[in-house]
């Protein structure tokens, strides 16, 4: 029995094993917003993502979280502090990383088949094994009835289950997710969410998963660490390692208590940056929760 | 919470008198010892014992860190 509990707790009992995959240092990022004046969206932000970690970013719309993830994936670049993967400076995306972005960027020409290929393709896996590694991921993500349909034709958890498996096919090291789930319907989300707890799991620690997300319960449910943010101008609150086997149930006691702890700190935040006159909408939805 | 423990449920006296009196098996210790450590090791958090049959079959724990 002791075997058991022991391997159970492993995720956040060695947090500091091995150099990180992921580093973010003193990250500063600027942007100027359309009246002219410089608004400071991410301020002074560090941390590491450990090979095959799970984390979550948590935090009030506008407080800076997309823009650390712009930068992990090379769509963007730190106005200062820098961004680092297995130790070398980010340059620009790269097949090491795929994201999940909310809105399915599916290419509406293609079928769900032909957008996998052409991942794979660009990705540089053999034609010969393309038809496999299609057939697979459709099959692990639910669609492989649908692999000859047109995107449009799919509902929107079809798509981003389309999307899943597309990001996934071509084996990135790395999967970054912007609020990928956060334009779906409950049902739609709570089997997405199950799908990628499963996919994490049977990658066994060898996939490390970034995901940006407002929603408290999603970020208890499939993080092992979750980095809640404050608002504008985005820092680091708290963290949270959470040491619960997957897959979760939202009903667990920890992760029911998780959600219920950040939702008090993220309620406590927004209080605290409206009652600093702070601009932004960055009230929580009831459905956040 | 400590007094949840000594009303209810374990005779009053000295920590090794309550251990003496609950005549602990092999396996009761080895998840004592186990809270144990994750309890000296965690400043801010939770621990969760999930029991299944009557036996802990899962110790799951929340730590957090105030970053700021």
């Amino acid at each position: 029995m002791s075997d058991v509990i022991t391997s159970r707790l492993r995720p956040a009992e060695a947090p500091g094993e091995g150099p990180p995959k992921l580093a973010v240092r003193d990250l500063v990022k600027t942007r100027r917003s359309t009246s002219g004046a410089v608004v400071t969206a991410v301020d002074h932000v560090t941390f590491d993502v450990r090979l095959g970690e799970f984390l979550c970013l948590l935090g009030p719309s506008g407080c800076g979280k997309t823009s650390i993830l712009n930068v992990l994936a090379g769509l963007d670049e730190p106005t200062s502090g820098e961004a680092l993967l297995d130790g070398r400076p980010i340059a620009g995306p790269g097949p090491d990383r795929a994201v999940l972005f909310q809105e399915p960027a599916l290419f509406p020409w293609l079928s769900v088949a032909g957008n996998v290929d052409l991942a794979l393709k660009l990705t540089g896996t053999p034609a010969s094994e393309r038809p496999d590694r299609i057939r697979t991921w459709l099959a692990n993500v639910g669609l492989e009835a649908f692999a000859d349909v047109q995107p449009h034709e799919l509902s929107a958890g079809m798509r981003q289950r389309a999307q899943l498996a597309r990001a996934l096919a071509t084996e990135p090291e790395v999967l970054l997710g912007d609020e990928p789930f956060g334009a779906l319907d409950a049902q739609a989300r709570e089997l997405l969410q199950d799908e990628v707890q499963r996919v994490w799991l049977e990658r066994g620690g060898r996939k490390t998963f970034v995901f940006v997300t407002h929603n408290v319960r999603e970020a208890a449910l499939l993080a092992d660490r979750v980095l809640v943010m404050s608002a504008a101008p985005g820092r680091l609150l708290e963290e949270v390692r959470i040491s619960a086997p997957r897959p979760r149930q939202l009903d667990d006691v920890l992760v029911a208590r998780v959600v219920s702890d950040v939702h008090e700190l993220l309620m406590r935040e927004v209080e605290r940056a409206r009652a600093d006159g702070s601009d932004r909408p960055i009230l929580p939805q009831e459905s956040d929760r | 919470m400590s007094d949840d423990i000594t009303t209810d449920a374990s005779p009053p006296g000295t920590a090794d008198e309550q251990f003496a009196a609950l005549e602990l098996s092999e396996e009761e210790r080895l998840v004592l010892a186990k809270v144990a450590d994750i309890v000296r090791r965690i400043n801010y958090g939770t621990v969760v014992l999930v029991i299944q049959d009557g036996k802990v079959v899962q110790i799951e724990m929340a730590e957090k860190f105030r970053l700021r």
